[in-house]
């Protein structure tokens, strides 16, 4: 029995292609997840009672075309839910709930991009006075969406820890090294410390490779109950438990931890929820939408001490292949694409399934996911069914 | 210069200025009326004494809906800091290189401004070093902006 009302497990995990160059349909990616996912678990539109997806905006169809693309009988439960969410792990987050709780049986979860919407969104040319809360940070210059924030994360930290930059470095580098063994990934080629540390800069400190690259893709997840799982076509993955967290006095800035903002809030009732222990995960798949969110994720988890991460991944061996902690192992939103957390989500699925090809790790039954940032945190673990 | 001439000028470098300003409200409208007259006032609770920024309807530590503006000294530390080449906002342009900070205010722990650091060199700011509160006029508005303080109290 898992930490949910009723057992929820993994059916089915969908891609479409994920492209750096061209303008494809967005409805066409998110069907072509969509159809994936539920060919990849044996089901079929009319199996489907819910629908949750995750959008910042227009970029994405919603529930409600997708529902009619794949021939859905009738939604008893679903959303478009808006960018305040863990990321695109909110959808999928939200469709464990519904099937944990009983409302619906089969859920599909999706996230779909555009390298336009990737790219623009912090972009701003309003001439508009700034009114609500973005009225004392805006007109001074914090625009960018939270490339600000994360610039400042990144200079206070190593003000904080006394470290060097090279700590970011190790996370980027990693990315690369398993998107190697990644065919799907856009961003193959190795890269170097030398690489990381003489590449542009966005704002400084924050590098280019600080943070992740955008694609043309969407990817999909189906949720049904495990029992319904067994008799689908894949091994089973089980949620062993799920949760958000947004901690005390939500903000990106104006709270005690700027550093590691409610992560460290996530992982206190992820383990306390979990049938397992931190030192039992095989494989980690962790936000990387810039390089200091997993670092803040690392050490609000709990698997090094605040300020520890650079001793603790010992020159990058620890996370990369052969390591004894594999993290990101499809290469992360830093070189597998930009897909808001749905991708780890399948990675993870994947690896407990043992069919990660190349990059599998050896027997891996219990995966950490871990999405979205600071004050919008969500995570799972998973399980391998037989396990 | 005749009084009208150098108004005129001012319009017009008002005019240049394209960087965009708070719209004061309900809820912030005492914040940029004190800041007009050159002074930084905060919320504070009446029940639990903390101050908060910004401005909320309630205390956002307690929940009570007391709040009394308080002003406050200006004395702060940098806790961060970066200095933004590229503008993200075309107003921004001709204000390269600007630096944007945190700073920490001296009156609790925490208690933290999104702000530019002014009259100082980029390479003479390190993240710890005192802070003191000044104003600057963009349009209608006066924003609360801070410098290195010369001489820490």
């Amino acid at each position: 029995m898992s930490a949910l009302a009723r057992d929820v497990a993994v059916a089915g995990v969908g891609f479409s292609d994920f492209t750096r160059h061209g303008t494809p349909e967005a409805r066409r990616l998110a069907y072509t997840a969509v159809h994936d996912a539920l060919v990849d678990a044996g089901l079929r539109g009319d199996d489907v009672d819910g629908i949750f997806e995750y959008k910042f905006g227009p970029e994405s169809p919603g529930a409600q075309d997708t529902a009619r693309m794949i021939g859905s009988p009738d939604l008893a439960a679903f959303a478009d839910i808006m960018a305040s969410n863990p990321s695109g792990l909110g959808g999928s987050l939200a469709a464990v709930m519904a099937v944990a709780s009983g409302v619906c049986d089969t859920v599909v979860a999706y996230r779909c991009m555009t390298r336009e919407s990737g790219y623009t969104g912090g972009l701003s040319g309003t001439s508009a006075p700034i009114g609500g809360r973005e009225q004392f940070q805006v007109p001074y210059g914090y625009g960018g969406g939270i490339i600000m924030n994360m610039a400042l994360k990144k200079s206070r930290w190593m003000h904080e820890y006394g470290r060097p930059e090279d700590d970011f470095g190790y996370i980027a580098i990693n990315a690369r090294r398993w998107s190697a063994l990644n065919p799907r990934a856009v961003l193959r080629e190795p890269i170097s410390m030398d690489d990381y540390l003489s590449c542009r800069t966005i704002v400084p400190p924050l590098r280019l490779l600080d943070c992740d690259y955008p694609v043309n893709g969407a990817v999909a997840t189906v949720f049904t109950t495990a029992e319904r799982a067994k008799d689908l076509r894949q091994p089973v993955v089980l949620i062993d438990c799920m949760t958000y967290a947004t901690g005390r006095r939500v903000d990106w800035i104006y709270i005690d931890d700027f550093l590691h903002g409610a992560t460290v809030d996530c992982a206190e009732r992820l383990w306390s929820r979990s049938s397992v222990e931190p030192s039992d995960i095989d494989v980690a798949q962790i936000y990387d939408g810039f390089t200091t969110v997993t670092m803040s994720w690392l050490e609000g988890l709990g698997f090094c001490g605040m300020g520890e991460f650079g001793d603790w991944v010992d020159g990058g061996k620890r996370i990369g292949p052969g390591g004894d902690f594999p993290l990101n192992t499809a290469g992360g939103q830093l070189a597998e694409g930009r897909l808001h957390g749905v991708g780890f989500l399948n990675e993870a699925t994947l690896q407990v399934r043992g069919q990660a090809g190349d990059r599998q790790v050896a027997d891996a039954q219990v995966a950490l996911v871990a999405s979205g940032l600071y004050p919008q945190c969500g995570a799972m673990v998973l399980l391998a069914g037989d396990r | 210069m005749t009084e009208v001439d150098d108004m005129s000028r001012l319009g017009d470098e008002v005019a240049a200025d394209a960087r965009p300003v708070p719209a004061p409200d309900d809820i912030s409208r005492f914040f940029w009326d004190a800041a007009a007259e050159r002074r930084l006032v905060l919320q504070r609770c009446a029940a639990c004494e903390q101050l908060q920024y910004p401005p909320d309807v309630v205390c956002t530590f307690c929940q009570s809906e007391e709040l009394v503006p308080t002003e406050v000294s200006g004395h702060a530390s940098l806790y961060s800091f970066v200095v933004v080449d590229r503008a993200f906002h075309p107003g921004f342009v001709p204000h390269l290189p600007y630096v944007l900070a945190l700073v920490e205010l001296a009156e609790q722990p925490a208690l933290r401004m999104v702000t530019n650091v002014v009259d100082a060199r980029a390479d003479e700011l390190s993240i710890g070093m005192p802070m003191r509160v000044t104003f600057e006029r963009r349009g209608e508005v006066t924003m609360p902006m801070f410098r290195p303080e010369a001489d820490p109290q």
